[in-house]
């Protein structure tokens, strides 16, 4: 047994090799007359077996388990069988190897590839704050490779809770949905579940969803250094007067919590209500005769309806008229009177008629659908009693002229 | 001028009234005739029952649809009454005076002191006494077997239309008492009164509606290309159709029967704009509805009994 020609022997402080090699008969030379031309083309490419991990010191909690990435590289040597072991831990740690999802006490790394292992390490809860240095031990039997590795128990930082609104105000009238992005994120290095919260004025209903999606919300689970967006709908009661309203929302984890202010800037919108007399939708008429109902036109919006004119919806040649027939403004929660003069067309025949009493203002409008009946002149009826007495009058006539026979 | 003479000429008229009312109550030819409008109407109803039976929509005017339903092959009631009314006015007065004269008894009773005044409005007012009571008769049945069989009260507003129709069937019947009365006035065989009047009611009933519309042809030339030459052709065959007193009957009965009914005759487009179809009508516009065709047929009646009366009046009826 003899050390390959060409091989360099390096040391670092985290990588640890040994170069092995085996005697090599007459059978196998052209594999070395190979190994040599490859060792030349890339001396960069060392021959061994190493045991490697990227990050030999890190920091943990203490309690927290922790995965370390440890690599057995084997680069040109037969394969190998190595025991793992991990030495030097404290009492009371557990550790475990883990390869391939399973618990693994040794490994072979075949000619030319490399095993990933995975080194879990779980300190105890109570383990004081400080460096703990041990070592990752592969015994291939005839020499031992060891990995030192350094873990320092560092102090926890605790989650950090930040809410980020893309757009703070928003501006609409009370029946339109505000919808405000809202980013949570989590800075700290904690895992926590927050409590959605929020506190708006009376009557408003406020609801957290996610960003793209229905659900509502009521917590959430925010990963340590990871955010998530959030749709906050805010409902405004229809009645509301027009102004800015705060609402406070808030994100309540454990130890942290974040709170924003929404700001919903409403806009007052006018609702014209039109009814007939005494709430009525009826009304009698005689045909060609005006006749005038009283209608009732309410803003019962937030803001002052202006320039509201009238218009009718009638029967042909019927006359309708409103009085007055312009109204500059109505205040919110204010009601005016309209007379409207309904004159049936003298050609109407009796029943009953729709007509449409439209109100319209600067952008709200309301109509009202009246009823009226339809009489017709009692001019028939009289000439229909004349007729019947002009018949008695040439009975009484024929009656003095050939009477009591 | 006539000699006028003392003493209401009102007296013996309940006297004659009577005992007309009574010889046409227990005379058989009154029977058989109110026995086919008996028959027939109650067939009528019952037939009407059980198309209303077997309807599911709902109607305000249940018991009103009762007189006005058809049912195939049954006209309705109110078409039998129509059709069947003049028939039994005839029947009560075609022999009125006539018979009197033929059977030689007018002398007789115009030897008490009665006038003639009294003897025709007498005669007159029987026949009406006796249809007034057949066709309450007939009404009663009617809303009886309508209550029996449909299980429901009349409402008051079809009570109302209800005697309204009553009153305009009475009306119609007695135009054609009056028509009856003046040909036993006019003619003295009772055969050719009787020969007269149904001619008339055959022509009023069944070819009045396709004579009409020939007697306005004659009269207004219809240009296709013209719109108002259509509507006055419209309107004097419709003139002309509501001479006979069937016509205004049926407007009548359509009009009291038939709350929806807004008008009669032509309607134009325009005037049903934003009008709500299928209401009924108030009562009130119901009744002005049709009061003009109830003003003509009373005042048909008074005229045609001027007829008669002048036509009795100045005959020689000694015999």
């Amino acid at each position: 047994m003899k050390f390959a020609p060409g091989f360099h022997i390096r040391r670092h402080a985290f990588i640890v090799f040994v170069a092995t090699a085996t005697v090599a008969g007459a059978a196998i030379l052209p594999a070395q007359a190979q190994n040599a031309d490859s060792a030349a083309a890339t001396a960069t490419a060392p021959k061994g077996l190493w045991l490697t991990t990227p990050f030999p010191e890190f920091a943990t909690q203490a309690g927290k388990k922790v995965d370390l990435d440890v690599k057995l590289v084997n680069n040109g040597l037969p394969p190998q069988r190595v025991q793992l072991a991990v030495n030097d831990l404290p009492d009371g740690w557990k550790w475990e190897i883990v390869g391939d999802s399973h618990d693994v006490a040794a490994a072979i790394a075949q000619t030319g590839q490399t095993v990933d292992l995975k080194l879990s390490v779980t300190p105890p809860a109570d383990a004081a704050k400080k460096d703990y240095a041990f070592t990752i031990a592969a015994d291939t039997g005839e020499r031992v490779l060891s990995l030192p590795v350094t873990l320092q128990i560092a102090e926890v930082k605790p989650a950090e809770l930040t809410l980020k609104p893309d757009l703070p105000a928003l501006r609409g009238s009370a029946k339109s949905a505000f919808e405000f992005q809202v980013k949570a994120s989590n800075d700290g290095q904690a895992d926590t579940v927050v409590n959605l919260l929020s506190k708006a004025p009376a009557g408003f209903q406020v609801t957290f969803k996610e960003a793209y999606g229905s659900q509502e919300l009521t917590s959430l689970p925010l990963d340590a250094g990871k955010s998530k967006s959030l749709k906050v709908s805010v409902r405004p009661p229809e009645d509301v007067a027009a102004g800015q309203y705060p609402v406070l929302i808030a994100a309540a984890g454990d130890e942290a919590k974040a709170t924003q202010q929404l700001v919903l800037d409403i806009t007052g919108q006018p609702t014209l209500e039109l009814a007939g007399p005494d709430g009525r939708v009826s009304g009698d008429a005689t045909a060609g005769k005006e006749r005038t109902f009283n209608f009732t036109l309410k803003n019962s919006g937030t803001a002052a309806a202006e320039g509201i004119g009238f218009s009718a919806n009638s029967p042909q040649d019927w006359k309708v008229t409103f009085s007055p027939d312009k109204i500059a403004e109505i205040a919110p929660g204010q009601s005016e009177q309209v007379a409207v003069s309904i004159t049936p067309s003298t050609r109407s025949i009796a029943g009953d008629y729709v007509v449409q009493v439209r109100s319209h203002g600067e952008g709200v409008s309301d109509n009202s659908n009246f009823r009226v009946t339809v009489s017709t002149s009692t001019i028939w009826g009289v000439a229909g009693l004349g007729v019947i007495a002009a018949a008695f009058v040439v009975l009484g006539f024929s009656v003095s002229r050939y009477g009591r026979r | 001028m006539p000699r006028q003479r003392e003493g209401s000429p009102f007296t013996g008229l309940s006297t004659i009234a009577l005992k007309e009312a009574a010889d046409h109550m227990t005379s058989a030819r009154i029977h058989l005739v109110l026995l086919l409008i008996l028959l027939t109407a109650i067939g009528a109803v019952y037939a009407a029952i059980g198309q209303i039976k077997a309807t599911v929509s709902e109607d305000q005017f249940l018991f009103l649809s009762l007189l006005t339903t058809a049912r195939d092959p049954l006209p309705s009631f109110v078409a039998f009454l129509g059709f069947l009314l003049p028939l039994v006015s005839i029947a009560l007065g075609f022999d009125g005076i006539n018979g009197e004269y033929n059977r030689r008894t007018l002398s007789r009773v115009l030897a008490q002191p009665i006038y003639r005044d009294a003897f025709l409005t007498g005669k007159f007012l029987g026949g009406l006494l006796v249809i007034a009571i057949c066709l309450l008769a007939l009404w009663l049945l009617v809303t009886g077997m309508g209550i029996l069989l449909l299980g429901l009260p009349p409402g008051g507003e079809e009570v109302i239309r209800g005697l309204a129709f009553l009153l305009a069937s009475f009306v119609y019947a007695g135009v054609w008492l009056a028509v009856s009365l003046v040909f036993s006035t006019l003619f003295r065989s009772p055969a050719t009164s009787a020969l007269a009047a149904l001619a008339l009611w055959l022509i009023f009933t069944i070819f009045w509606s396709m004579l009409a519309p020939l007697i306005a042809s004659a009269f207004v030339q219809i240009d296709p290309y013209d719109p108002v030459s259509q509507l006055n052709f419209i309107e004097l065959q419709r003139g002309i159709a509501r001479i006979s007193p069937q016509t205004l009957y049926d407007e009548m009965t359509l009009g009291l029967l038939n709350p929806t009914t807004r008008a009669f005759g032509p309607v134009f487009t325009s005037q049903l704009k934003n009008a709500l179809m299928g209401s009924p009508l108030p009562l009130s516009e119901s009744l002005r509805l049709v009061w003009p065709q109830l003003a003509g047929m009373i005042a048909a009646v008074v005229l045609l009994f001027t007829v008669a009366y002048v036509s009795f009046q100045r005959q020689e009826i000694r015999a």
